[in-house]
């Protein structure tokens, strides 16, 4: 730092101006609601569940022992978990067609397809899933039709649907990133290896997955951070007794009027993705250097 | 699949039926009376979208031969050589190697070898696995794996960079790499495209030596596409000259040099300076006026005809007063640049007609060739000049 000749340290001083609009942005709306809500959860309450002055650790407590809260935790880390999986699996496919299509009216329809869970809001989109789950919707009526099962079954608010709508979603975050790494693949290492010997399957296998492994990694890791979080989806999907995390927090502040426990259960979901996140972001940051170091 | 394992050509050493000399064109297939080339392609079209980018009647490839497909960028070349890979299916007509029809054949199954212009090594795998790669495939076992891979490095110098990335070689190396890497499974023929045109000029000079080189140690068929002349005329022991889809001429560097088959290939390969002009009663041809003498073998007068004559074949002297069709064309240097080992003189005749010449450059003690401005004659050996269209009545 002190060998940084001054007209170098004036530039780069410069350049930190243009970020302070940000820097205002999230301090005022990001770190200093997290400040209040970090307090709030230490508060103790009274008998009405209203936060009282002063500091406790209790609320974190009850969060990691009381099976309530920590089952719920458990099982959005698999559930999240889970979703991740799927939309990388699902991605794979679709933007593979999307990257190997050349630009045009086609590849931007699809492109559109692709993002058009974003593009509803999440009540409209959430009532599509209850209308066709329902008892009386198209997917019971065809299951029952073909003679699958013998009555309509409890698709509405099971884990499934809860996976199944959180996966459509949040598909379009691993989609996007992965189309950008399979349309960067250089074609002629593709074929290299078909020439070598390796079929189409493992070429994919062999080639193109390790090739677009760091794209595939942010998709995962944008999903995985979105799908801990996620809560309206499944509660107007799944109802509101899944045991989400996400759900829980919605309950203790709509319901049980108990913001403290609330806070201190956000806390720890977000102590946890963060955990996760970086995890998985070190691992990419690994591949990466492989590849490019 | 197995079959490539199981074909047992040394990688070094002359397999059986090589070049048996350096610099001939190999004879083995020939004195066998094997009428069939290594590799046959017949009728061959293909195109992209109802366009039609080649359009092959024959064209064989002899065992053990260095093949070179030349022509201008579009002529396709690469599609002839991505037809032979697998990678672009032809409209019409088949592809034999060894007599078996592989044209329906997926690239994978074809037990061919490429080496790509930007290398297209696999950055995820180290030089060793690169080179690995296509043996893993074919389930080579792990120990004979192991001695093939270090043999295919040895080849092409590379031992002591088995553990490195690619991306911590040069451009040389790397392509070295690729080169080891499609030999490595021993693959029937061995396409290339443009392999060395990303190199440096100094570095694109020794690789061709090295190739050159690889290619008699293992006596590979190699089918190498450029569009760069002297890589081809240094390299091949054939040229195949394709323009617009069509092949011009297959013959070894000098025929294709000293005989051009067509216009295209004179100018094409080493910028002939083309004459066009009808035939004079004396049998000299009439090129804008100027007379030039052409040792026509039956000239006809009033016809038209074509020569060509090349640009180092041209002498230059102080313009001459009485100009007869053997003493050459009068005119005056337009141009005049110095390349390095020669100079470039255009001249302009009097009639428009624009001569290319090549000067060697005689040293610093040496005069200089005349100047722009400066009246010449430009004279050559008739023998040197190479008739296109004769204008004869056949």
């Amino acid at each position: 730092m002190a060998h940084i000749p001054t007209a170098g340290r004036r530039a780069r001083w410069r350049g930190a101006v243009y970020t302070v609009p940000l820097l205002v942005f999230l301090l005022a709306l990001f770190v200093a609601p997290l400040v209040r809500l970090l307090q709030l959860s230490l508060r103790p309450v009274d008998g009405n569940n209203a936060a009282l002055p002063g500091y406790t650790g209790h609320q974190y407590v009850r969060v990691l022992t009381e099976p309530f809260f920590y089952e719920a935790l458990v099982r959005t880390i698999v559930t999240a978990a889970l979703v991740t999986v799927l939309c990388v699996v699902l991605a794979y496919p679709a933007a593979y067609a999307l990257a190997r299509r050349r630009p045009g009216l086609v590849r931007t329809l699809l492109f559109v397809v692709v993002l058009s869970p974003l593009l509803t809001s999440v009540v409209v989109r959430s009532y599509g899933w209850v209308v066709l789950l329902g008892a009386n919707g198209p997917v019971n009526r065809t299951l029952v039709g073909i003679g699958v099962l013998d009555q309509p079954a409890h698709l509405l608010t099971s884990y499934s649907a809860v996976v199944v709508s959180v996966t459509h979603v949040l598909l379009p975050f691993a989609i996007v990133p992965l189309t950008t790494a399979l349309g960067g693949l250089d074609r002629d290492v593709l074929r290299a290896s078909r020439i070598l010997g390796a079929g189409p399957v493992r070429t994919f296998a062999r080639v193109t997955v390790p090739l677009s492994l760091p794209g595939a990694l942010s998709g995962a890791l944008v999903v995985f951070a979105l799908a801990m979080g996620i809560y309206i989806t499944p509660l107007l999907v799944g109802g509101a007794n899944q045991p989400l995390a996400g759900i829980r927090v919605y309950d203790q502040i709509s319901t049980v009027f108990d913001f403290p426990v609330a806070a201190a259960l956000s806390f720890v979901l977000l102590l946890i993705t963060v955990l996760c996140t970086t995890g998985l972001g070190a691992a990419f940051r690994t591949w990466e250097r492989r590849l490019h170091g | 699949m197995a079959a490539a394992v199981e074909r047992d050509l040394p990688l070094t050493g002359a397999p059986p039926a090589g070049p048996p000399a350096a610099d001939a064109p190999p004879a083995g297939a020939e004195a066998a009376g094997a009428a069939a080339g290594h590799v046959e392609i017949e009728g061959l079209a293909a195109g992209y979208d109802g366009h039609r980018v080649l359009d092959l009647d024959r064209l064989s490839v002899r065992r053990g031969e260095f093949l070179s497909i030349l022509g201008p960028s579009g002529c396709g070349k690469t599609t002839l050589l991505n037809a032979i890979a697998g990678f672009v299916a032809p409209d019409t007509g088949r592809i034999l190697v060894d007599g078996a029809d592989i044209t329906g054949l997926p690239p994978h199954r074809r037990e061919l070898g490429m080496v790509f212009q930007n290398y297209a090594l696999f950055p995820h795998l180290s030089v060793a696995g690169n080179v690995a790669y296509g043996l893993r495939v074919h389930r080579v076992p792990k120990r004979e794996r192991a001695e093939r891979v270090a043999e295919a490095l040895r080849l092409v110098g590379l031992e002591e960079f088995a553990g490195r990335r690619p991306r911590a070689l040069s451009g040389g190396q790397q392509q070295r790499v690729a080169i080891a890497r499609a030999l490595a499974t021993r693959p029937a023929v061995l396409l290339l495209d443009e392999p060395l045109s990303n190199l440096d000029a100094k570095l694109r000079r020794e690789m061709r030596v090295e190739l050159r080189k690889i290619q008699r140690s293992v006596g590979t068929t190699m089918v190498f596409v450029t569009h760069d002349q002297e890589e081809a005329l240094s390299l091949s022991d054939r040229i195949a000259v394709l323009n617009g889809g069509r092949l011009e001429q297959l013959g070894t560097p000098d025929e294709v040099y000293r005989r051009p088959a067509s216009r295209f290939v004179a100018q094409f390969i080493g910028a002939a300076n083309v004459l066009e002009g009808t035939v004079r009663d004396d049998g000299s041809l009439d090129v804008g006026g100027a007379a030039v003498a052409t040792g026509l073998p039956d000239p006809v007068p009033g016809r038209e005809a074509v020569v060509a004559v090349r640009p180092e074949r041209i002498r230059l002297s102080p313009a001459a007063g009485a100009a007869g069709p053997a003493a050459g064309v009068t005119g005056t240097v337009s141009y005049r640049a110095f390349t390095g080992d020669a100079w470039q003189v255009e001249v302009r005749t009097a009639g428009g007609l624009v001569l290319t010449v090549r000067v060697a450059d005689s040293g610093a003690g040496g005069a200089d060739p005349p100047g722009t401005g400066t009246a010449v004659t430009a004279s050559w050996d008739p023998a040197d000049l190479i008739v296109l269209e004769p204008g004869a009545g056949r």
